[in-house]
């Protein structure tokens, strides 16, 4: 395991590039705004639909460079990514075969709860939902336990026979 | 997850999923309904009980907070700011994505219903690079626009680059 405190985040890993080095937090308010009117007009089957729609096509510079880098990538992205986020908590590990994402301090929960804001209920399912659309893309698969301020997201090379994710094991806001 | 460094990305690709849904009916529904009224709350909880102080306090914060480059003035019957480099839209022309017809109308899709809740009214143009103003008075209070110059030197229609884009207007009901 390669902790990520060893192996600093490196920007040039996202897809994307803006002229300050984190975004700005109330953005979180948008996006679970978002959640929740697709989920008002569309029900949860077309929220789950957003999202995967968003890891295969929002997010295709990312899972190009899965396809291209392998698992390293993945965990260059996610260390860049995180570093990115204000206010998370994160440590990325590679392993063999995988790379484990342990979010000891989700930047959006935080800062949704610290400002009162109403979570939709399935919004940690997100991490599901868009990363495995995302991954499948470049050969991954990821099972996410957990949610509603931490979580562990376990990216993979599926060799057969592991289990489906239990969503019942993303913990609800 | 989805995050806040490139939220625009995905918040104007989010555009252009409602719209092949709902049309454009949807995506104006979404302005109103899921920012507005939903993710905006912050900013309706200063407007509309301060007024003009509430702006200020409002983009204020959230434009440096987003890095905005822009200026602010606040006037006895109005207030206006001139945004120079929006970073919003700025983000989108640095990266390259555009998947909505126009990006820039979210901004009055959204002010535009607050404002109106508010009590205020709206003259506004932006130019779709990155360029915009606008002046707030409250409504039914008579007067025009400032000329450009008039109310402050951060006029962004002094700029030499501000006619090289397509300027868009929308005009206060009087």
């Amino acid at each position: 395991m390669i902790p990520s405190s060893q192996a600093p985040a490196d920007l040039s890993a996202l897809p994307y590039h803006d002229t300050k080095p984190q975004g700005a937090a109330d953005f979180y308010f948008g996006i679970n705004a978002t959640f929740r009117f697709i989920r008002t007009k569309f029900g949860l089957p077309g929220l789950i639909a957003y999202w995967r729609d968003l890891g295969t096509q929002y997010y295709k510079p990312v899972w190009t460079r899965w396809q291209a880098l392998g698992l390293p990538g993945v965990a260059s992205y996610w260390r860049a990514f995180f570093a990115a986020e204000p206010g998370s908590e994160v440590t990325v590990h590679e392993g063999p075969g995988e790379v484990i994402v342990e979010v000891k301090t989700c930047p959006a929960i935080r800062h949704l709860r610290e400002h009162g804001r109403e979570i939709v209920p399935e919004f940690c399912q997100q991490c599901y939902h868009i990363n495995a659309a995302a991954a499948e893309q470049a050969g991954f698969d990821v099972r996410v336990t957990g949610g509603n301020g931490s979580c562990r997201q376990r990216f993979f090379a599926p060799i057969g026979g592991e289990p489906a994710q239990n969503l019942e094991e993303i913990t609800r806001c | 997850m989805l995050g806040s460094y490139d939220f625009c990305g995905h918040y104007e690709w989010t555009f252009e999923w409602l719209r092949q849904r709902g049309g454009e009916p949807l995506v104006v529904k979404y302005w109103d309904e899921g920012i507005y009224q939903d993710s905006q709350r912050h900013a309706t909880n200063l407007i509309a009980p301060l007024g003009f102080e509430g702006m200020a306090r409002y983009w204020d914060h959230t434009l440096v907070e987003e890095g905005a480059l822009f200026s602010a003035v606040k006037g006895p019957d109005f207030f206006r700011i001139d945004m120079t480099d929006c970073p919003s839209k700025g983000f989108l022309i640095r990266n390259g994505l555009v998947q909505y017809h126009d990006y820039c109308d979210h901004c009055m899709g959204w002010i535009d219903p607050l404002m109106r809740d508010a009590g205020f009214g709206i003259d506004h143009e932006h130019n779709h690079q990155g360029q915009c103003w606008w002046e707030f008075r409250k409504t039914g209070v008579p007067g025009a626009p400032s000329a450009p110059g008039e109310t402050t030197p951060g006029d962004v229609r002094l700029r030499p680059d501000w006619d090289g884009g397509n300027v868009q207007r929308f005009e206060r009901e009087r």
